[in-house]
């Protein structure tokens, strides 16, 4: 019995400069959780999201800053012969925040 | 003073179970079968003469990693340690992998076994039987899970089965041979109540408490009549198998007519907030059942987080790159944070409601996985050393016992046995193993369990 995640992962974000806090999840489908943080919009780190619920990204080089909340959405375990997964993905759980340094 | 099951059996001064034993199987069948069927009638155990705990068993189908989990060797070489790294704990020393970043904030409550081993093969089915039974397979005198002992020596507490095993269970692994998950000689009557379901599926339903469709609970009570006569009659014939089988079918009807019991499986009661909080899939929701189950009078829960290791993301990572194609990827992705968070929720919400004084915690697994990364990034089976923990109950936490060597492929100090696990689980559920014998087949006393407690966990 492979398990389904039913529904859609949500939280919200607050910015305080460079520091995020997080809410609670809804329909937390317990899957790793990760923050997604772009520059000029090149994925630059996803580090892991724990049980804190603020996160403050240590890069401080000059540029625009972008940073959203991601699930991984566990679909199948298939994968491709270089063992990335072909259907389970990270999406995204909440709206971006962007600064600017 | 000795017992079987509950009931205590005067003997003289001093005499232990070995010695009872030595008196002869023979000599005591006879008082032996009359408790048996008291035992079965009298269905309940008298709590004033025990401390009698529950248990919550999550079964971790496929088996991690210890150097990925819980048993780290950041200083072997690269294809022995493995891509994780390992994170502090609550407990000054005690590291774990960066993956159980909630689960390292509890290690306090958690006793880790690092020494788990044994020697009779690597199927999935062995360790399966080792760590549900207690004992090696043996077609000729299969034995019964742990939870069906419980069933047979405590009874139940009220409408719901004593021992329920969540969400399905186990199904292929490799062989076909027993899981582990039978009730064996104790019969039918103490079989576990099987879910059949995913209760993380918003359609779900208890497939054994619906009534057929078209059929209404006046329909479903008038065939309880029919059928209680049609037993009269049987009884005129009546076996010891058949009075199993009617135990079974009255356990089938409480299960369905009940309005107890069927609100006990019914998650929605829940708030969305602890339902996220154990993570919405099938291992959490089973989790959070689990913990309504022993709340409501259930008396031993199994959750096998997996009913099989072919095709979908399980603990079992040979990396084939085809049934079996679990990887790291896995590990990280789908496997340990989702493990993080309901096992956490579970010792969390048991200890917020005043459960977890009463409730024992049994993660246990089937065997751990070999040293060396093979030639595909993955780990295969290795009974040699692997770690599984408990907490709840009297066990105490935030200690380490046993240890392996510098590689993770032998216990180092204190090697532990499955049966030695298993008698920690009966004696943290209040069983006194020096004292009291198991009703074995035909009746026979036999002891629980050919093992010592874990002495370390205790004291």
């Amino acid at each position: 019995m492979d398990q389904k995640l039913e529904g859609t992962p949500k939280a919200t974000l607050q910015l305080a400069g460079r520091k995020i806090t997080r809410s609670d999840i809804t329909n937390h489908w317990g899957t790793r959780l990760q923050w997604r943080v772009s520059r000029d919009g090149k994925e630059i780190a996803t580090p892991i999201c724990g049980p804190e619920l603020t996160f403050e990204h240590a890069d401080k080089t000059p540029g625009k800053y972008e940073v959203v909340l991601q699930q991984f959405h566990y679909v199948s375990y298939a994968k491709d012969k270089d063992g990335k997964f072909t259907a389970s993905k990270y999406i995204n759980i909440s709206e971006p925040v962007s600064y600017t340094i | 003073m000795l017992h079987i099951g509950n009931e205590y059996i005067p003997l003289c001064s001093g005499t232990t179970r070995r010695s009872f034993l030595q008196l002869g199987a023979t000599a005591m069948s006879g008082l032996t079968l009359a408790n048996l069927f008291k035992l079965q009638a009298a269905g309940a155990v008298d709590e004033k003469k025990a401390k009698i705990r529950n248990c919550i068993t999550l079964f971790l189908v496929g088996s991690p990693g210890q150097h990925d989990t819980w048993d780290m060797k950041p200083d072997a070489p690269e294809d022995i340690r493995g891509k994780f790294k390992p994170i502090s704990t609550s407990v000054p020393g005690v590291q774990i992998c960066e993956h159980f970043p909630r689960m390292a904030k509890v290690m306090d409550r958690v006793a880790l076994i690092r020494s788990l081993h044994y020697n009779t093969g690597s199927s999935h089915e062995n360790g399966q039987r080792w760590m549900m039974t207690g004992h090696d397979f043996n077609e000729a005198n299969k034995q019964p899970h742990m939870g069906s002992v419980i069933s047979r020596v405590f009874g139940a507490k009220g409408a719901l089965p004593a021992s329920i095993v969540l969400p399905v269970p186990i199904g292929n692994t490799g062989t076909s041979t027993p899981h582990g998950q039978e009730a064996a000689y104790l019969g039918s009557a103490h079989a576990p109540f099987f879910l059949g379901n995913d209760p993380a599926r918003a359609d779900f339903k208890v497939a054994d408490l619906e009534a057929p469709k078209g059929q209404t609970e006046f329909r479903v009570e008038a065939r309880r009549k029919l059928l209680k006569e049609i037993d009269d009659l049987q009884r005129q014939v009546e076996t010891s198998s058949t009075l199993a089988r009617d135990t079974a079918y009255a356990r089938a009807f409480n299960l369905l007519t009940n309005p107890e019991t069927k609100k006990a499986f019914d998650l929605n009661d829940e708030p969305a907030k602890l339902r996220d909080r154990y993570g919405r899939n099938t291992f959490g929701q089973s989790c959070l059942m689990a913990r309504r189950l022993i709340e409501r009078g259930s008396r031993f829960v199994t959750v096998n987080q997996f009913d099989t290791v072919f095709g979908i993301s399980c603990w079992d990572m040979h990396a084939d790159g085809g049934s079996l194609n679990n990887t790291y990827a896995d590990y990280e992705h789908v496997l340990c944070p989702q493990f993080d968070l309901a096992f956490t929720a579970l010792l969390e919400d048991l200890q917020q409601r005043g459960l977890l004084e009463e409730t024992v915690i049994a993660v246990i697994s089937e065997f751990g996985r070999t040293p060396k990364i093979n030639a595909r990034g993955g780990r295969d089976h290795y009974p040699s050393a692997w770690t599984n923990f408990l907490a709840g109950g009297p066990i105490r936490g935030g200690r380490v016992i046993g240890s392996t060597d510098k590689n993770g492929a032998a216990p180092h100090d204190r090697p532990v046995t499955p049966p030695q696990v298993v008698a920690s689980i009966y004696q943290a559920m209040g069983i006194d193993l020096e004292t009291t014998m198991l009703p074995g087949p035909g009746g026979r006393p036999i002891r629980f369990i050919e093992a010592e407690p874990i002495r370390e966990l205790f004291a």
